[in-house]
């Protein structure tokens, strides 16, 4: 396996490959990589969405309640974390 | 009237997006309070060094202070990290090209804004090197502006000027008369300094879009000590004070709590940054002046004279233009 992304590049890595995805499919996709991290909790994967939110660099246009009432935001990748990506993405990671 | 599903999605997902804002602005607020405890408590700190001589006293112990602070908040900062289960994230973003970035900006903000700090104070004076290095939140959201895109709105533009005129008046000291031939280089070494900081803030914020905060802050202590203590200490007579210091057990400890105050308010300063931008982390970390006026009123029991009442006003306002938009607040306790 390539070397592991620092938790938050890795995400805005896993959204490039998808449509839309929301903090539960992350860290679904994400668990055989970082599920035995002390981390991997679904507030720490909040802040970082959050965060990249707040930078531009994700969008959270698509969101719906689920059954139970509760907030699901859908995250994509906007043009300014594509650009991020392409710059600073190590090799090995781009040819995957 | 009821209102659609998507409709109380899309309320609630605006709400979660206000919480997270207002909790990256207490964590502004939040750091600049440790950040005037960080300066009162070394303050504290460098009363137990023992006297070097007046030479050490203009670069050696300053600096070395410097580096034992950054280096030991370095260490505070691993075994919180540790603790968390994030000791491996800092060798994988240290991997990675936003990683590195958060290198260089340690090394702007740490080494080469504090030495210009410090030697921009002894060339030129404290009254206008105190004064141009103030200024750093300005040039940090000027920065933010052009290389980062950051919308910075008047308001914002408005409390960062009067916070910074309030910082510059609590620490104006009467310029002296006397030796000018370094005056314009102490002037340049202190505009220096204001650059480092915000440049410092810009790079690391961009470095964070990838790499998590907590582990960005602890990279930049680290590399800020480490380089310090290789680099710089050696050729000016550090080691001899920090020689001096591990010796004596209180001071050692002095210096271990002081570094812990450092390392909280970076920790929050960079998390505010990343969350609200840099214009506004930059001015709620500047309120410190304000708060390193309170603190060495009770802590120190410091006399407080009529400029620092009015400097630390001036701050507590423009921090408050800062940090809210009146139209919002008003409207939401009207709403209440």
């Amino acid at each position: 396996m390539a070397e592991m992304l620092p938790l938050r590049f890795r995400i805005l890595h896993y959204i490039s490959t998808v449509n839309k995805a929301c903090a539960d499919e992350i860290m679904k996709a994400l668990e055989p990589e970082y599920g035995t991290e002390k981390q991997f909790k679904k507030e720490v994967f909040m802040d970082h969405l959050l965060d990249m939110k707040a930078n531009f660099i994700l969008d959270d246009n698509d969101v719906v309640l689920n059954g139970k009432g509760e907030l699901i935001i859908y995250y994509r990748i906007t043009d300014v974390g594509r650009t991020l990506l392409q710059k600073y993405l190590p090799k090995h990671w781009k040819q995957k | 009237m009821s209102i659609s599903g998507n409709q109380a999605a899309i309320m609630m997902r605006e709400k979660l997006n206000a919480q997270f804002a207002r909790k990256g602005i207490f964590t502004g607020i939040f750091s600049g309070a440790t950040w005037g405890l960080n300066s009162v408590l070394l303050g504290l700190a460098l009363a137990l060094v023992p006297a070097l001589g007046e030479e050490a006293a203009i670069y050696a112990i300053p600096l070395a202070a410097a580096c034992m602070n950054d280096f030991i908040a370095g260490l505070w900062l691993l075994l919180y990290n540790g603790g968390a289960g994030r000791f491996r994230e800092i060798v994988r973003s240290l991997k990675t090209f936003p990683g590195l970035m958060v290198v260089v900006a340690a090394l702007l903000g740490g080494p080469i804004a504090n030495g210009g700090y410090l030697l921009g104070i002894s060339m030129a004076g404290p009254a206008y090197a105190l004064t141009i290095t103030a200024l750093y939140p300005i040039v940090g959201a000027i920065l933010s502006r052009i290389f980062l895109k950051q919308r910075i709105v008047p308001r914002v533009w408005v409390g960062m000027v009067l916070s910074v005129i309030g910082a510059i008046i609590i620490s104006y000291v009467p310029p002296e008369g006397g030796d000018s031939s370094k005056f314009y280089l102490g002037i340049l070494f202190a505009a220096l300094a204001a650059l480092g900081w915000g440049a410092e803030a810009v790079l690391a914020v961009f470095g964070m879009s990838m790499i998590d905060p907590k582990i960005a802050i602890n990279i930049r202590e680290l590399t800020s000590g480490t380089f310090l203590a290789i680099f710089i200490l050696p050729f000016i007579g550090g080691w001899e004070v920090i020689s001096k210091v591990v010796t004596l057990p209180e001071a050692l400890g002095a210096f271990a709590i002081a570094a812990l105050a450092a390392a909280v308010s970076y920790l929050a300063w960079y998390k505010a940054n990343t969350t609200i931008g840099v214009a506004k982390g930059m001015a709620l970390n500047g309120t410190y002046v304000m708060w390193g006026v309170i603190f060495s009123a009770i802590l120190m029991k410091s006399p407080l004279t009529q400029n620092l009442v009015i400097g630390s006003g001036l701050v507590l306002i423009g921090a408050t233009l800062v940090a809210i938009n009146p139209k919002e607040f008003f409207k939401k306790s009207g709403e209440a």
